[in-house]
């Protein structure tokens, strides 16, 4: 199957080099670095690399920069894509397991997650994580241990669905659409690494306004998802 | 209504509407868009010159006073128009989103 590994970076001058070099070390898989108009030289350390990118001339955010590696994806005829931080919180060992995990066509999603053999710390962020998992689990049913997590394998249908709902974000509320619309996810258990370089995407007051949205978006919108007929 | 607050809304509905049909024929405004401020303005100067049955109105329905009616209505009208100008803000968003994406797609496509 081909698989394709997108990597949004926004700001990742210090990180994308290492994190791209894990990707080609350690899979054989294509993949696309997406340049969300980072500040930094972000852009130049890819063109002096080599390395393949789509580089977007004005800065829209994560949801934006995923949306177009799908539709990457989806123009070059992918079977699976991945979303891998460009932040080196990822590695890219685990990624052979997502993706035998859809080849053996158990799931249509895949998340690598933190908590499928270890328990969830209580720590502050974790507060956020448990009350999506609650909020997953009164509107669908299903146990989700990390919803959060930023490394997820998407197959086919997935693709499609992105390609189809052009307002789906990376992020939690698209999980519960993807499952009102018929599909199946599943958990890998994955270990990921602090950030070493930079700012994350997530600030304290962001972070706040980000469980509203979602809590928002899962109940009031993507709850009441009907499946493709 | 008193005589002084129907002079005001008189006069400032008549120099909405003109600056509506100012900017429309300076092309800095679509006819589409305007005629919810046109509209508006007409209403504001049939209220305030038939202020009896804004009065006998405002009364069945329960108002303290006509002016009160009139405010509501001017409110309504207000949310109506931010409500349709934000379904306008996103179109316009998600319509950049694409070019941006396009652009990107098109400059990978020259680069190989």
């Amino acid at each position: 199957m081909k698989v394709l590994i997108i990597i949004p970076a926004y700001n990742e001058a210090q990180n994308i080099e290492k994190t791209v070099k894990d990707v080609t070390e350690n899979t054989n898989y294509d993949y696309i670095i997406i340049n969300d108009c980072s500040k930094d030289n972000t852009k130049e350390v890819c063109e002096k690399n080599n390395f393949n990118m789509l580089s977007l001339p004005i800065n829209y955010g994560l949801t934006s920069g995923i949306q177009l590696g799908m539709k990457y994806a989806y123009k070059n005829n992918y079977d699976i894509a991945i979303q891998f931080d460009g932040d080196g919180q990822h590695q890219a060992k685990y990624l052979k397991k997502l993706v035998e995990k859809i080849e053996n066509n158990s799931a249509d999603i895949i998340i690598g997650s933190r908590f499928v053999e270890k328990k969830k710390p209580f720590s502050t962020r974790m507060i956020g994580s448990r009350l999506i998992a609650f909020i997953i689990k009164l509107t669908t049913g299903k146990t989700i241990k990390d919803p959060t997590s930023g490394m997820r394998a998407y197959n086919k249908r997935a693709i499609q669905e992105f390609i189809r709902n052009m307002s789906l974000t990376p992020e939690p509320d698209t999980l519960v659409y993807m499952m009102k619309k018929g599909l199946k996810i599943e958990e890998v258990q994955v270990e990921m690494k602090d950030r070493e370089f930079g700012e994350s995407y997530l600030k304290p007051l962001k972070s706040i306004q980000y469980m509203i949205n979602m809590i928002f978006s899962i109940i009031f919108i993507r709850a009441i998802t009907r499946k493709n007929k | 209504m008193s005589i002084t607050l129907r002079v005001i809304l008189i006069i400032s509905s008549f120099i909405a509407f003109f600056l509506c049909v100012k900017k429309i024929k300076q092309s800095k405004l679509k006819v589409a868009n305007s005629v919810t401020w046109m509209l508006g303005s007409i209403i504001l100067i049939l209220m305030s010159i038939f202020s009896d049955v804004v009065g006998w109105l405002s009364e069945k329905l329960g108002f303290v006073s006509p002016v009160n009616f009139v405010f509501l209505i001017m409110i309504a009208f207000l949310l109506i128009q931010t409500f349709i100008d934000n379904i306008h803000i996103t179109e316009l968003n998600e319509k950049i989103k694409e070019l941006d994406h396009y652009i990107a797609l098109k400059e990978h496509d020259e680069k190989k």
